[in-house]
């Protein structure tokens, strides 16, 4: 390949017309590209991200106090947002890995590797700081928030399905190396760099509007790293308390939290037996697998339809058709296609391997969705006993609202 | 009290298998990572573009951080430019419908009888490809495009190589930012 490179430019430049003999004495004028210092950029980068990382997690699980939330996201908006106009960002990153997994011939740049693991690593630590304030993203939605109007439960479960199906059709068309459709349909990026596409923006400016009524609906109910941080939180070993005095059932904080990760206490009136549990248990084995087989096989026969997406695909179907019919008027792919001398047997075999993979791939992805989707059916259906109003680790982004609507921390500050 | 405990442990389980996950995530991508010639910028390759005209229109940036370079030590600082003016010109004078760029970001100055030096206005060339595909159809192929470094966002995803119909758009290593001619 490298080869018939070098020889194309060399082809290329011998000359139509000669070089030509000044006699004036003339000097070619030296012309200089700039390349900007993204390794010096990068650090920097990374720096700030464990920076404000860990200044969260000092603030929100160590001290409980909210103004470094507020500190931190003025500096993530200002500096990952309209500095670097946010590229490359954590959410993004999961692509690049997922590529870098599923491809040989990619490979990640180390800086856009520790973009995606360090977050999660803090995750696993703190719970969500990452979101908290250092994400963009959620900073901006976090700085416009003003009210908190609830959502039910059963919409705001069923919603937040969807940041996972983002996330497989993302992880589907990065590792068949055809679209990365999260930085695609990005919504705020256009506002970083003040200009972009019109619908996109105008997304992100809807988000925006949303988030002052509700909290975060970006970080909720869209964003596919989001959904991977949740996991994590879930287990996290040190996680965010509403009070370190424990809890006096006022119910005060209830309404403070944006993103409803704030659970009330809760009796099951009917204690369920023994043979009832394990009832319940088998039903669930039996109905987790239907449930991904069902998703693996919807995926699995829709796969030709995502391969669509794919450049090669669509050229491949371009150029059949011109097989068959040629054009008069023959499109700029075309053009290229036929103008580089590539053939259409390879193209060819090069689809057959690209469709293979969709259809891989899909299926593997549609076995997840059908995941995804009954743990949720599931966990709708169930309800645990709790005694204490308690955060619930996996939605809660560590924005810090609720130490203030508790009275025993207001008793410690006197 | 059991359940508590039930919890407890279901949760140790957890942080084992979340822990297990970061470092087989970690370590597979960083082999990856730090395989050789880890590329970073998008770069036009010239041998293949074809001068469609998309870098203009697809960029992300409402002025295209693809512009035209020139690369003086092939061109034939020809009088009559296939890059400068339009095919079948009547006259060779500066009039607009004469040039071929639709910005009249290519200046040029005259050396010597018979030689002329071209140069690229970048503040005013908006990547289009015209002159480019001029030279390249009539002359050297001196002028040609290059994105500009540092100009491109460096999108995760260059918009325009998901477009560009000659796949001329890859990742290039930093050490090798353009891929210039000569
Ligand atoms: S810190 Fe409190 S208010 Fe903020 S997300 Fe977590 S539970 Fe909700
Ligand atoms: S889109 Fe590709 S072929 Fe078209 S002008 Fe740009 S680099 Fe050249
Ligand atoms: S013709 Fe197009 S690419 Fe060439 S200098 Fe003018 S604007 Fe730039
Ligand atoms: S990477 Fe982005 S800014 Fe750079 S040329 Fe491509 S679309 Fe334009």
């Amino acid at each position: 390949m490298n080869l018939i490179n070098h020889i194309k430019i060399i082809v290329q430049t011998t000359n139509r017309f000669p070089k030509p003999d000044f006699e004036s004495g003339y000097d070619y004028p030296e012309r200089h590209y700039f390349v900007p210092n993204e390794a010096f950029w990068s650090y920097i980068d990374i720096a700030m991200l464990v920076l404000l990382m860990s200044f969260v997690a000092w603030a929100v699980i160590r001290k409980q106090v909210r103004w470094p939330v507020i500190l931190t996201s003025i500096i993530s908006v200002a500096y990952f947002g309209f500095f670097r106009h946010g590229c490359v960002c954590s959410i993004g990153a999961v692509q690049n890995v997922a590529l870098a997994l599923a491809s040989d011939s990619y490979t990640i740049p180390l800086f856009v590797l520790l973009m995606f693991i360090l977050p999660i690593i803090f995750t696993l630590f703190f719970g969500r700081v990452f979101c908290a304030g250092v994400c963009p993203f959620g900073a901006l939605q976090e700085l416009v928030n003003i009210k908190n109007y609830k959502l039910s439960k059963t919409v705001t479960t069923i919603l937040s399905i969807f940041p996972w199906i983002y996330l497989g059709f993302a992880v589907l068309f990065a590792v068949t190396n055809s679209r990365f459709i999260i930085c695609r349909f990005d919504p705020f990026v256009g506002i970083f760099r003040l200009g972009g596409e019109l619908p996109l923006i105008l997304f992100g400016v809807v988000l925006l509007i949303i988030s002052v009524f509700t909290g975060r609906p970006f970080c909720r109910f869209i964003c596919p790293y989001g959904a991977i941080l949740s996991l994590f939180s879930r287990v996290s070993f040190s996680r965010v308390k509403i009070t370190k005095k424990g809890c006096i059932n006022c119910q005060l904080c209830h309404n403070a939290c944006p993103v409803d990760a704030i659970r009330a206490p809760y009796e099951n009136k009917v204690k369920e037996n023994r043979s009832a549990g394990v009832n319940r248990i088998l039903r669930y084995i039996i109905f987790l697998p239907l449930m991904m087989i069902a998703g693996a096989t919807t995926m699995y026969l829709l796969s030709d339809n995502f391969s669509k997406v794919n450049k090669e695909v669509q050229l491949y179907d371009k150029v059949s058709e011109n097989e068959i019919r040629p054009q008069e008027i023959q499109s700029l792919e075309l053009q290229a296609f036929y103008g580089q001398g590539r053939t259409v047997e390879e193209l060819k075999t090069q689809v057959a391997a690209i469709k293979k993979d969709f259809r891989i791939y899909s299926g593997i992805i549609g076995a997840f969705f059908g995941l995804v989707i009954a743990l949720t059916l599931i966990s709708l259906s169930t309800k645990r006993t709790r005694k204490l109003y308690e955060i619930d680790g996996a939605d809660c982004v560590g924005c810090g609202r609720c130490f203030s609507y508790c009275p025993q921390n207001q008793i410690e500050r006197g | 009290m059991k359940a508590y405990e039930r919890r407890e442990f279901l949760r140790t389980c957890g942080q084992v298998i979340a822990g297990g996950t970061i470092l087989t995530l970690f370590e597979l991508s960083l082999r990856k990572a730090m395989a050789k010639g880890a590329t970073y910028f998008w770069q036009i390759d010239p041998t293949k573009c074809t001068f469609c005209g998309r870098c203009e229109t697809d960029c992300v940036l409402p002025m295209s951080a693809v512009k035209a370079v020139h690369s003086v030590k092939i061109c034939g600082f020809c009088d009559l430019c296939g890059g400068y003016y339009r095919p079948n010109v009547k006259e060779l004078n500066t009039a607009a419908e004469n040039l071929m760029c639709p910005t009249g970001a290519i200046s040029r100055r005259f050396v010597e009888e018979p030689y002329f030096e071209y140069s690229i206005d970048e503040d005013l060339c908006n990547g289009c490809g015209k002159c480019a595909k001029g030279c390249n159809s009539f002359g050297n192929g001196a002028l040609y495009l290059q994105i500009k470094q540092n100009l491109c966002k460096n999108c995760n995803e260059c918009e325009i190589a998901k477009v560009c119909p000659a796949d001329a758009i890859r990742r290039v290593p930093i050490a090798k930012a353009y891929n210039l001619k000569l």
